[in-house]
Formats: C-alpha cells, structure tokens, sequence
C-alpha cells in the first residue's frame, strides 16, 4: 500500500472512501495520519477536545477487516471523524465546553455516534465548543473552557459558535468531517466562519438522545464537511427515528438528489436588500456573485420577504427560559458561577425568572411563524440569504456589538432567516460562497422541512461551478 | 523573569486561554441586572404581538 500523503487531509469523504476501497492505504493508516495531525495541531486553534487514539485504531482495525472481507457498508467506512464535545461518549469525559463539567464522565454513547459506528466512521476525538452551546448568550468568543475557538483563515479571528471546534477542525483538514449541533446557528456560524459546508437538518430528524440538551424544542444535530455530497453521506448514516428522542420525527433520509425536481423548476426566494445592504460591505461582491451563480445553475430567483415577526424577541426567550430549566441544578448550586462568560452567567440565572406567560405567548407565536412559513413556502422552494452578517470577528470583539454602526436596511428581507428557520424547524445548508479581507463568507440555504435533498442537489451543483469549499486555509 | 527568544516565541504562537481572550472583569451585579432588563425588554416586545386565541403554543412541536 502506498503511504498516506499529504492530499488526503483536505480530500473529500467521498475521495477517501474511493481511494480506501482501492487500497491505496488503510482506515488503520489513514486514521493514524488523521490522529497525529489532530493531535499536533488541534490545541493550535483551541479545537481538540479529547483525543481518542487507541479507541479509534481499534475502530479502524475493523473497518480494515471488513473492507478485506469484501463488507462494504457505504462511503463513510473506515472514514475518520470528530464529534463536538456535546455528544456522550461511553466512559470518557463528556465537558459540554463548560468548566464544571470538566469531569463528566456518562456510560453511554449518544445515538449519533452509534449510528456512526454502525457505519465504520472512526472517531478520532471530540472537539471543542462553545461553553453549554452558548445557552444564555454569551459576549466573547472566549466563552469556552478550551479558550475561544481560532480560525484557521487567520488565528486572531474567531472560528464560530458554537460549534467551534468542529468548524475549525474540518477547516485545517484535521478531520474529513465533523459532527456539530445547533439551537440557533451554531452549525452555520461556524461553517461559515471557516468555509466549510455545514446543514442544519430538520428539527427531528437526527437524534438527540447522549447530547446534551439546551432547548428541547429548538435543538438539531448536524454534520459539517466539505462538500455538501459529504453532508449528504453522513445526514444518511445519522438520520432515522429514535424512541430514545421525544423529538424525533421518526423519519430516515435517503440522499436521492435524482429524485429532486429539475433545477430548472426550482424557485429560490432571495431578497437584494440581504445581499447590498444586510451583510457588511466587504462580504457584499461575492455574496452577490452567488446569486448569479445560482441564477445560472438555471433556479428561477424570485425576491421574497419574510412575514414580520419578532423572529429574534421569539428565538431567544424560548432559548433563554428552556435552556435556564436545563440548567437549574447548576444556577442553584452556584457552580454556574465558574463558567467563563458573564453575559451567559448572569443569562441564565436571569432566564429562571422569565414568567410562564411570557414563555407561552412565544411559544403560540412560534406556531403563528410556523403556519406563515408554511404558506411562504407555497411560492417558493429555497430561500437563500447571507450566512452570516459578515467574516468571521476577532477573537476580542464583544459578540453582542457586532451590528452597531451598521445602517438598518430599507427591507427586513430575509435577514432574520435564521432565527425564522430556527423557529419553524426546517433544514438549512451553508455553502462557502467567496471571501471578504481574506476570511470565508457563505450564503444559507433553507428549505421545507425534510427538503435536505434539495438543499443538498442545489448545493451539490453550486459547488460544482465553484470551488471556494476546495480551498486551503494559508500556512496550513 | 527573562525569556529566552525561544520562550518568547512559543508564547507569541501560543493558542490564547479563556481568560486571557475575554476583556475582565465584568461586573457579575450589573450583568445580571442587564440581563434582566433585556428579558423584560424582549417579553415586552412579545406582550405587544396579538395573537388569536385558538394559536396553541407549539408544544407537540414537529416540523
């Protein structure tokens, strides 16, 4: 067998996995290769959270075995991966990011990883995030007890939350794919942040159970990678019902983007103010330059505009006061105190105050966005918007000043997207789209619910004409 | 102390820390103080939205 080179830590899953079933190398070789390259440069950007070396090896030696054999299970055998450090893993610790529960330590996986397993994927480690996933909001990217998440784009900058180890794991080819969760863009921040492609699948439809809950009602588990065939690989193997869930729809994803309609007859809402007014100037030509890609891949564009409602006011109360019930114990034995954030401290100790009135009326207008969502979606398949407002931040910047300066746009637009999708549960795709001062930008994706094969078919032919989800971070 | 120009390099590439990043200290007080306001503020907001009475809260939520 040749040597492991190089080429294969920015190679594509579905690359490895050709290149694993023709022998070129091993899952045993290419997990080692993947191990020392996370191991040496993991603590670089914050992004490793525990190493599990020997446990993968052994991983590994079985999907060698069976690849020998002639069991060939599907593109992710014998491929390695890293899960956020928000996922249980049977007998090590499981911190969620957060300084008191550096210790924890559970005696079962959670159900994504099992299905991981059950495919041969090999987890190399799990990676760092956001402290408590950002629940009670946090100021500074240092919100983690591994310290703030770096970019590997350029270190000073910021690589996202709360998934942020993931972001800059799959960024710095430290890993073919990562696992991240997001209650309110804590896929797609970071994937954008670090230019890879992240989906936010629908509420439901990849199991909870093992992670650590922030939100009930809002919480998604979702793969981030380098193309959005990868995401398309992994969503397959982590989709499916689980009774273990209370959440869950109880639905399984095929990746089937020949069953998509053509894209000739697919109609993608967008609104223009999004893209020269929203967004920061810098990030503003080659988001705009999407659109045109996407108007050439033959979509029929259409401006669209989000019914008005308080998407932001709504998202965040239901994330404040269920997120604060999760984490009662630790408010009221005071070891929240040892978290590193202070908005998120005093967040959360004031989330327990919020009055059940106040919950209720954000819950019935939740259902209110739900039904008019419903309805938008009538007129339109995909609505596409910025990613984000602009490139990732610096590491020092307070998170929550991001926006001052900036002018209001004439049109709320699509802006408010995310919290919206949040909202209404419904499958998003990040796709790095170009680069402002040099750092990654991306527009999202957003679909109806159980749509990710479409979100995935236009994704997959964007990246088809483009190659910014191909590019290296310099120095890396 | 002295450092050796090694030492001083390590230390310049060396990935910041938690505390180091995060511009201290905040007042734990005001936080919270602030954070209340901002709950008030936000359930201000949402006292304002009329809402039909048969707009169930989405608790049986499925997408």
């Amino acid at each position: 067998m040749a040597k492991v080179g190089d080429g294969v830590f920015f190679a594509t899953v579905v690359e490895l996995s050709a290149r694993l079933r023709a022998k070129e190398f091993s899952s045993e070789e290419l997990t080692r290769a993947f191990l020392d390259r996370l191991e040496k440069l993991g603590p670089r950007y914050n992004a490793l959270a525990l190493l599990v070396r020997d446990r993968a090896i052994g991983q590994a030696k079985d999907a060698d075995d069976e690849i020998k054999r002639g069991l060939l299970r599907g593109p992710l055998q014998g491929i390695p991966f890293g899960a956020k450090d928000l996922l249980s893993l049977a007998r090590l610790p499981t911190t969620w990011g957060a300084r008191p529960y550096a210790q924890q330590v559970f005696d079962y996986d959670a159900s994504v990883l099992t299905r991981l397993a059950r495919a041969r994927a090999v987890l190399t480690g799990k990676l760092s995030m956001v402290e408590l996933a950002g629940g009670g909001g946090y100021r500074y990217a240092a919100a983690s007890m591994f310290g703030p998440g770096l970019n590997p784009w350029d270190p000073t900058r910021w690589s996202g939350g709360s998934s942020s180890g993931s972001g800059s794991a799959v960024a710095a080819g430290l890993v073919p794919f990562a696992i991240g969760s997001e209650t309110w863009g804590s896929i797609l921040t970071p994937s954008a942040y670090c230019g890879v492609t992240g989906l936010r699948p629908t509420y439901g439809l990849v199991s909870r159970y093992g992670a650590m809950a922030l939100s009930w009602t809002m919480d998604k588990i979702g793969p981030m990678c380098r193309s959005a065939e990868d995401c398309a690989h992994v969503l397959r193997v982590i989709s499916g019902g689980d009774s273990k869930d209370p959440g869950s729809a109880g639905k399984t994803f095929y990746y089937g983007p020949q069953y998509v309609p053509a894209l000739k007859d697919l109609r993608v809402g967008f609104a223009t103010s999004d893209f020269e007014e929203w967004i920061e100037p810098a990030g503003r030509p080659d988001s705009v330059k999407s659109l045109e890609i996407l108007r050439g891949l033959g979509l029929q564009m259409k401006e669209a505009l989000l019914p008005e409602f308080p998407y932001s006011a709504v998202a965040g109360l239901i994330i404040d006061a269920e997120g604060s019930a999760v984490f009662e114990p630790l408010i009221e034995s005071g070891q929240v105190d040892e978290l590193a954030d202070q908005k998120q401290i005093a967040g959360l100790k004031a989330g327990l105050e919020i009055r059940v009135k106040d919950y209720l009326k954000a819950m019935r207008i939740r259902r209110l966005i739900q039904q008019e969502l419903r309805k938008l979606f009538i007129g339109f398949d995909v609505l596409v918007t910025p990613a984000t407002r602009g490139p990732a931040t610096q590491i020092t910047q307070a998170l929550d000043r991001r926006s001052a300066g900036l002018a209001k746009p004439r049109s709320r637009g699509l802006s408010e997207l995310g919290a919206a999708g949040n909202l209404a549960g419904l499958p998003a795709l990040c796709l790095p789209c170009g680069f402002a001062e040099g750092l990654p930008v991306a527009i999202q994706l957003v679909g109806r619910p159980f749509a990710e094969n479409t979100l995935l078919a236009i994704g997959h032919a964007f990246q088809q004409r483009t190659d910014f989800h191909r590019r290296k971070p310099p120095g890396v | 102390m002295l450092l050796t120009r090694r030492e001083l390099a390590a230390l310049a590439a060396a990935p910041l820390t938690a505390q180091e990043a995060a511009p201290q200290p905040e007042n734990p007080a005001e936080e919270l103080k602030a954070a209340g306001e901002r709950l008030r503020r936000t359930a201000g907001t949402l006292t304002k939205y009329a809402v039909p009475m048969d707009a169930a809260p989405a608790f049986s939520f499925k997408a």
